[in-house]
């Protein structure tokens, strides 16, 4: 986490991180952790839109930085053990 | 030779009973369709049942699930090791763990024992706090609505000629405070109730009962087991001397749990498990190292968490209730409206039968009655201290409303009761003699 001795990061950062954690929360197998992900993105990114702060900013930035890597990660761990069967809310209804 | 001979026999023999056996076994398991459907228990579904089951256990947080990974890969140490880098971070694992369960419930690292569960906290806090006051102390205050293995615990004192009080609860489920004082005599070494009852949702007056066993100088225990990261506890400004946690009702892993011991003024209990005196001495035994990490972070988690998802899950809520009550009449909310944890809805639906409902909402999960004693045909017991008559108890079903639930399932599962509801109600002939304005009281039922 050196990188937060940088200053608080630029709009460009912040845009290319709400859209990788969004990706990511997209990949998820689980329907329930993969709305919720997305929701979780969305929701964080607006509640702190009005941050003034600089090292608030950063800190914030840095949180969502390793909630991505924690996403990553876990993606790959549901998608291992996906059930074979989706949840009802998956299946299109006739 | 002839054991050779012998030797065939029997292996033959084994291998048919054990064919046999598998087949009996594969009848039981579910089978799982080509990715079509899942069959069990004679019940065809498309896919997994939508959860709304939270009271009786949440899926696992991917974020624990994160931090817990590496305790069973590469840092598998047993904590107690005091010799080897294993033990060391296993141990650092842990009391960093201590400390987030702690500072959610503002207690200090010291005053948290980790047991295996509610369960276990409950059994220690009930018989090992009375058995070690036994020489002074020997009634005990508790309610009926709290959980089974409370009420076990005293049944079981009880038989070793301790006095126990089940304090009867109003209609909305709360305990009436005048009561309880009441029934607190010279001899009480402890007062235990629940904070959030799992079958119903109502929260306790906590705070005020702590300020009346403090002014009387009684022990208090509460089962904060669904009340933990849901509502805010502290255990300071409630006086609670003893707390029963447990993991998987805040999206933590199964099989762990935490038990909170004040330390001013000392609260002291006998161990129920003996051993290598690990855990202060209350709780022998080896400490779970990934369990415990996971309890830790599902706690943090919750700390973060606990205001967006009350606002996320009040607002659920009153989306099911409200479209539930747009399309059906006779719907009870049992227990108080006002004081209840959101996440718990607890509803009768009158002229319709409990068990029938929960055959027809298969593609939703959840439960009528508490997941412990949803084995026996009995009413549930919670909703009989209520008051509840006997067929709206039959008929109650529990929605759980989590972290992970979406707005669609919420529609969803009211789509799906409403039908089902109606449906039965079209069989029933209960229901056309209150349509046409009977009394279903006054009628006389003839004998054949």
């Amino acid at each position: 986490m050196a990188a937060a001795g940088a200053g608080a990061p630029t709009k460009a950062e912040v845009l290319s991180l709400f859209r990788s954690l969004l990706r990511t929360a997209r990949e998820f197998a689980d329907y329930n952790i993969r709305e919720y992900a997305k929701r979780r993105t969305k929701d964080g990114f607006r509640h702190n839109k009005n941050l003034s702060d600089p090292s608030a900013i950063s800190s914030v930035f840095s949180d969502a930085k390793s909630q991505l890597e924690i996403a990553k990660r876990q993606v790959v761990v549901y998608s291992l053990h996906a059930p074979k069967v989706k949840s009802v809310m998956e299946i299109k209804q006739a | 030779m002839v054991s050779k001979l012998l030797l065939r026999k029997l292996h033959q023999n084994t291998s048919s009973l054990r064919r046999l056996s598998t087949a009996t076994a594969a009848a039981a398991l579910p089978t799982y369709g080509s990715g079509e459907e899942i069959s069990m228990k004679g019940v065809k579904i498309s896919g997994r049942p939508l959860y709304l089951d939270m009271q009786a256990t949440c899926p696992v947080d991917p974020r624990v699930l994160d931090a817990m990974l590496p305790y069973y890969l590469s840092r598998f140490g047993n904590p107690h090791s005091r010799t080897h880098l294993y033990g060391w971070e296993s141990d650092l694992a842990v009391e960093k763990a201590r400390e987030q369960v702690a500072s959610l419930i503002n207690a200090s690292p010291k005053e948290i024992i980790f047991t295996s569960g509610a369960t276990e906290s409950n059994n220690i806090s009930i018989k090992g706090l009375m058995h070690f006051y036994r020489d002074k102390k020997k009634h005990v205050i508790t309610t009926q609505t709290e959980h089974k293995c409370v009420l076990d615990s005293s049944r079981h004192l009880q038989q070793e000629a301790f006095d126990v009080t089940y304090l009867p609860v109003e209609s909305d489920g709360l305990v009436n405070l005048d009561k309880l004082r009441d029934a607190i005599r010279a001899d009480t070494g402890l007062v235990s109730v629940m904070a959030v009852n799992n079958e119903i949702g109502v929260v306790q007056p906590v705070e005020e009962i702590g300020r009346i066993c403090k002014e009387k100088g009684v022990f208090f225990h509460t089962d904060a087991a669904q009340a933990l990261g849901k509502v805010p506890i502290d255990v300071e400004k409630m006086n609670i001397s003893l707390m029963s946690l447990s993991g998987h009702k805040v999206y933590g892993p199964k099989g762990v749990g935490a038990l909170y011991m004040r330390r001013r003024p000392r609260v002291r209990v006998e161990p129920q498990m003996n051993g290598g005196g690990q855990e202060r001495g209350i709780r022998s035994g080896t400490v779970p190292t990934p369990l415990v990490v996971g309890f830790g972070a599902a706690c943090e988690l919750a700390a973060k968490e606990m205001e967006y998802d009350e606002k996320r899950i009040k607002g659920l809520q009153e989306r099911l209730l409200n479209g539930i009550r747009a399309k059906l009449d006779g719907v009870v909310v049992n227990g108080s409206v006002e004081k209840r944890y959101p996440g718990n809805l607890n509803l009768s639906f009158a002229y319709v039968e409990g068990e029938s409902l929960l055959m027809g909402l298969k593609e939703v999960a959840v439960s009528s009655g508490s997941a412990c004693t949803s084995a026996s045909l009995e009413p549930s017991y919670v909703l009989r201290a209520l008051g509840v008559e006997e067929d709206m108890a039959h008929t109650s079903i529990r929605f759980g409303i989590g972290r992970f639930t979406t707005e669609e399932e919420i529609d969803r599962a009211v789509e799906l009761t409403v039908h089902q509801v109606e449906k039965l109600r079209e069989m029933s002939p209960l229901y056309e003699m209150v349509k046409e304005g009977i009394d279903l009281k006054s009628i006389q039922w003839a004998q054949h």
